[in-house]
């Protein structure tokens, strides 16, 4: 399969744009900082964006769709975008987001400035706003895009399913471009929902360490701008190679003790782009410093592919994005094929005893044609993604 | 590249709501001019594990029932099945359970019911239940949420070739969110839809084509004489999905209805 990125950008506590991103990969500078979300005591770090604070939005008003604004505010993803609409019609573009915890920051405002009956208050009665296609509503409207408009919840294999559904919508001809997105902010449900599950680390994660303790939460926008080859505007040479999605099909909020969805998603995904494991220079993986998911995705990897695979976590540079996490971590793949920086999985000291993977907390600079990013989510939620340099003697994989 | 219509075939239903248990139940009430009909009380879908069901929320046992009705007719083993799942509320009980534990000073989630919150709760139920390992996707669509599944849905179908699930479930808002939702009520409908050259459909399996219209409109008027389902129709998202039910129940054998899709796209769907 051969779908073009034409454009892509991503914000969040390590970068307010895909530059600053890059700077703080190379420097190794984390975006990662002691819990201080309003409302929430809980002892731990997260990867808050703080730029969002500020934004006005009137009746869209939430931190999720501030988040959302503040990312399509960044590089020229805007510009691409109406340059889009004016060649091809609003109604001819498609947007297709992903998100978990969609505007529910929203309504647990809401629900602490009831009024004297117990009802929401004129400034919440946002119905555009408490649901979960919020994303994609806002979105639509704030870019103005009139053609078909879907947000996918999955969890945190959310914003990565994007590309699959954006790549059956350009296959099929209804639309002449997709704008892909993922956003999702820090609130109480998730900070102390994931507390409820004994799932958050009182110290800045370190995935894949013998002594990591769990995971760190973070808030993140990420969004690409997907063509079919044949009508893609751009000097990027970058290809969506292929895409895996499956189920655990065991437990809502454990993976799977074998990794077999995940080793599903991964291997559909290669045999989508026809690549042989030998072929990945850098996965990067779902890696959410908790001891579970870390353990069973380190053995698959194991198991998958060559020794000489280089992966690793970018979990400690803007925590565990949820939603947000599949397009903010699968553009940090996709830019390694640009940048030929591997990052590091930073804050590894001492790999897990029972992991035997090519990983290690610095960053590696090599020549990449073929990248890999994981994403697993609750429910057994899995999506794999495969990004490839574009070969332009032979139009395809390299 | 190629046009904008794209057939599958039904062959199989699910439905579960407040007054009806079964996908006849449902067909029939379409067609029915009996004023009042019985109300249903459940579902309880034995399919998942008794363990499991008692915590289990309402909207994801009324999309596993309808779910596991439709692969039944289909004669489909649900492993083989990817699936798709939309509602256009989410479980807006569990958002209200949450919201008040977090407004409170303990802020102390049953983590049970955090993962439960999920949006994909009733995909993870399902594929949990079934050993279905294949690609499971949950979205919302708001107004739109019924159109632009049935888009996706079929596209994955075709483009993927193979069997898909589609549920379509929204239950009863919690009281807090009506001011802004309405009332909502209880609403499951499964179709599973096959690519045109799937060798085990049965003959009389029905075709949909859906074609892309780069136009607005608006959504239509229902034919039913059934008042539970003509209130539904305007408080669920999910029953949007209505007339196409009416299409496919249509002794004509043939039809078809224009569905908004976003501000400027129509899906016109036509059932032979």
């Amino acid at each position: 399969m051969d779908v073009r990125i034409v454009d892509y950008e991503s914000t969040s506590a390590a970068g307010v744009n895909i530059a600053a991103l890059r700077e703080s990969i190379q420097a190794q500078t984390s975006g990662l900082r002691l819990n201080d979300l309003s409302g929430s005591s809980l002892d731990t770090w997260i990867g808050r964006v703080s730029e969002v604070d500020d934004i006005q939005l009137g009746t869209w008003q939430s931190r999720n769709n501030a988040l959302a604004a503040l990312g399509l505010e960044q590089g020229t993803i805007k510009e691409t975008m109406s340059r889009l609409i004016k060649r091809f019609s609003s109604a001819r573009i498609g947007l297709v987001m992903g998100s978990s915890t969609s505007s529910i920051d929203r309504t647990e405002s809401a629900y602490t400035e009831l009024n004297s009956e117990g009802r929401l208050t004129k400034s919440y009665q946002q119905p555009l706003v408490h649901n979960p296609s919020a994303p994609s509503l806002f979105v639509a409207h704030y870019i103005g895009i009139t053609g078909p408009a879907l947000t996918i919840n999955t969890a945190c294999s959310s914003s990565a399913k994007v590309f699959a559904t954006a790549t059956r919508w350009l296959n099929s001809g209804i639309v002449d471009a997709v704008l892909v997105g993922g956003v999702d902010t820090l609130c109480l449900s998730v900070l102390h929902g994931f507390d409820s599950l004994q799932l958050v680390s009182p110290n800045p994660c370190k995935p894949f360490d013998q002594n990591r303790e769990g995971i760190n939460l973070g808030e993140a926008a990420g969004y690409a701008v997907l063509m079919r080859p044949e009508e893609a505007e751009t000097d990027l040479d970058l290809l969506l190679s292929g895409y895996g999605e499956s189920s655990d099909a065991h437990h809502m909020s454990h993976p799977h003790p074998d990794g077999l969805g995940a080793e599903l998603s991964m291997t559909q995904a290669l045999t989508m782009s026809g690549l042989e494991p030998s072929a990945i220079g850098y996965i990067n993986l779902h890696g959410t410093s908790s001891r579970a998911n870390d353990l069973i995705e380190g053995q698959l990897i194991e198991r998958l592919f060559p020794k000489t695979t280089q992966c690793s976590s970018t979990k400690a540079w803007m925590g565990h994005t949820l939603g947000a996490a599949g397009i903010t971590e699968g553009l940090i793949a996709l830019d390694v094929l640009q940048t030929g920086v591997i990052p590091g999985s930073m804050n590894l000291e001492n790999l897990d005893e029972q992991l035997n993977i090519s990983i290690q907390a610095e960053n590696k600079a090599a020549e990449v044609n073929h990248v890999m990013s994981n994403s697993f989510g609750f429910g057994g939620n899995n999506c794999t993604l495969l990004f490839s340099k574009v070969d332009n003697k032979n139009k395809g994989a390299v | 590249m190629s046009s904008n219509s794209f057939s599958c075939h039904v062959i199989g239903l699910g439905a579960w709501g407040d007054y009806f248990d079964s996908w006849d139940s449902l067909a029939e009430l379409l067609k029915s001019n009996d004023a009042v009909p019985e109300k249903v009380s459940g579902p309880k879908p034995q399919i998942i594990p008794a363990n499991e069901r008692r915590r289990a929320p309402l909207p994801v046992r009324l999309a596993v029932e309808s779910s596991w009705q439709a692969s039944q007719m289909a004669q489909i083993d649900p492993k083989a099945l990817s699936c798709v799942f939309v509602s256009g509320f989410g479980d807006t009980q569990l958002t209200d359970y949450m919201c008040k534990v977090l407004a409170s000073e303990s802020k102390a989630l049953s983590p049970t019911k955090f993962h439960n919150s999920v949006h994909n709760a009733a995909a993870g139920y399902w594929t949990i239940s079934t050993g279905c390992e294949q690609s499971a996707n949950s979205v919302a669509g708001f107004n739109n949420s019924v159109s632009v599944t049935l888009l996706e849905g079929m596209l994955q179908c075709i483009e993927e070739n193979k069997p898909i699930l589609l549920t379509f479930f929204d239950a009863p808002v919690s009281q807090i969110l009506t001011d802004i939702m309405g009332p909502g009520d209880s609403f499951s409908c499964s179709l599973v839809i096959v690519p045109e050259g799937f060798s085990n459909k049965p003959d009389d399996a029905k075709k949909i084509t859906a074609t892309l219209e780069y136009i607005s409109c608006e959504w239509p008027a229902l034919n039913t004489r059934s008042d539970v389902l003509e209130a539904s129709y305007k408080s669920n998202p999910s029953s949007r999905i209505l007339p196409l039910l009416e299409l496919l129940t249509n002794e004509s054998n043939s039809g078809a209805i224009r569905l908004p899709l976003s501000e400027q796209t129509t899906l016109s769907v036509l059932v032979d």
